[in-house]
């Protein structure tokens, strides 16, 4: 099985990870037993722009799916970071302050933005998309991206 | 479903140290941004070179056009060297020679003059994409 | 005492797809032309790659700060292909974060905020040029 869907438009190659669960507001979350690791996906930090600044939530906030947990401003936009999960925050990423372009070179990866513990996933997985859904999702906003800036 | 749309990219020099690397730049802006915007893809010389995997796919894949501030040739060499032989290579002096413009002779802050010689050029480049895009 | 360097090769990325690209060429205009002319020098990145010889002996014989305009480093990943270490290399994102009331925008040219954040930038710069200028070869 391949890590990652692919799809390309012009020179830019969009990725999605296979084994991680996806928010409509282009954030992805890792389950691993009853904690979260989340983040932005691939289209998401393409489309934005390089990251400047994060502002985050403290550790100890409870979140709810859907809701605004921190902003990232970019090189060209400022936009809300989405909780894709409930729970609570345990873990903000230690290198976000000094390093926050790691989510531009490795949103998957060393990019995550915070660990959460879970408290309503069964109820939150409603809300969710596969990998293979979000895929699909995203070329049509892809698409949506390009006939903005070409007409 | 793929998305496909068939477009030429644009490979220009960085030219930091001559006057003719920042009227490159300006001309293939002018292209992307206003002459060509729905045909042409910005190919970020630095970034091929350093090994961008999609500007290097992208060059395997689509036409190319280079265009040099100066003989030295490096977007035609360094394009060749990564990806293969340009669909066509223009280079500045020969573009303003033929259209009777002077070579800027700033770095930078263009007057109308600079200003001028970016437009000729980026016409010669667009007239490049559709002679590409019209061949395949 | 030993021999000191007589001049810094200052790079920018020149990248053409980002403002920060433009911002990084503008920053090492300022260095060359302005704030340590004489010192702080250019050449163009892509000569590296196709092995002119000029441009290949600067980076050897000379100390090097890179200016990159992303984090994808294409400035410092191309002196390190050549088996050179960059003595210093900057993200020029850096500057805007340390100075926010200056927000570059503009590729083909940078905004009023851009080129003053240019000229800041510059200024300190100019004290690692110094400091690499004062070192021994």
């Amino acid at each position: 099985m391949t890590e990652f869907l692919e799809t390309v438009y012009d020179k830019f190659i969009f990725r999605v990870k296979d084994s991680y669960l996806y928010h409509r507001e282009d954030f992805w979350a890792f389950i691993q037993a009853s904690v979260a690791t989340i983040g932005v996906t691939d289209f998401l930090q393409k489309a934005r722009g390089d990251v400047a600044f994060l502002e985050t939530v403290e550790s100890g906030t409870e979140v709810k799916q859907g809701s605004e947990i921190g902003k990232i401003e970019t090189i060209k936009a400022t936009f809300g970071i989405v909780a894709p999960v409930s729970g609570k925050v345990v873990e903000v990423n230690p290198e976000m302050e000094a390093s926050p372009y790691l989510i531009n070179q490795d949103p998957y990866g060393t990019g995550w933005i915070y660990r959460i513990e879970l408290t309503n996933l069964e109820s939150d997985k409603a809300a969710l998309l596969q990998a293979g859904e979000y895929f699909e999702l995203m070329k049509q906003k892809i698409a949506q991206e390009a006939r903005k800036l070409y007409g | 479903m793929e998305i496909r749309i068939t477009k030429v990219g644009i490979v220009s020099c960085s030219g930091e140290e001559l006057p003719g690397g920042t009227l490159c730049r300006q001309a293939c802006r002018k292209v992307l941004e206003k002459l060509k915007p729905h045909e042409t893809v910005t190919i970020c010389l630095p970034l091929f070179i350093a090994g961008g995997e999609e500007e290097r796919t992208f060059a395997s894949n689509y036409p190319t056009i280079t265009v040099d501030g100066c003989e030295k040739l490096c977007a035609a060499k360094a394009t060749e060297m990564l990806s293969g032989k340009p669909s066509k290579s223009l280079l500045i002096p020969e573009i303003l020679k033929k259209r009777g413009l002077a070579l800027p002779t700033k770095l930078r802050d263009f007057g109308p003059e600079e200003e001028d010689a970016a437009q000729a050029v980026a016409e010669e480049i667009a007239k490049a994409v559709d002679e590409v895009l019209g061949e395949d | 005492m030993g021999k000191k360097h007589k001049k810094v090769l200052v790079l920018p990325c020149s990248g053409i797809g980002k403002t920060y690209g433009t911002l990084a060429r503008e920053i090492a205009y300022e260095m060359v032309e302005q704030v340590r002319p004489g010192t702080a020098t250019l050449t163009c990145l892509p000569l590296l790659i196709i092995n002119d010889l000029n441009a290949r002996h600067l980076i050897t014989e000379n100390p090097v700060m890179t200016l990159d305009g992303c984090p994808r480093d294409c400035a410092k990943k191309t002196v390190e292909a050549l088996g050179k270490k960059v003595d210093r290399p900057f993200q020029v994102i850096k500057f805007y974060t340390a100075h926010k009331e200056l927000k570059p925008e503009g590729i083909t040219q940078l905004n009023d905020a851009g080129r003053k954040l240019a000229k800041v930038a510059a200024e300190e710069l100019a004290a690692t040029v110094d400091e690499l200028a004062g070192q021994e070869k």
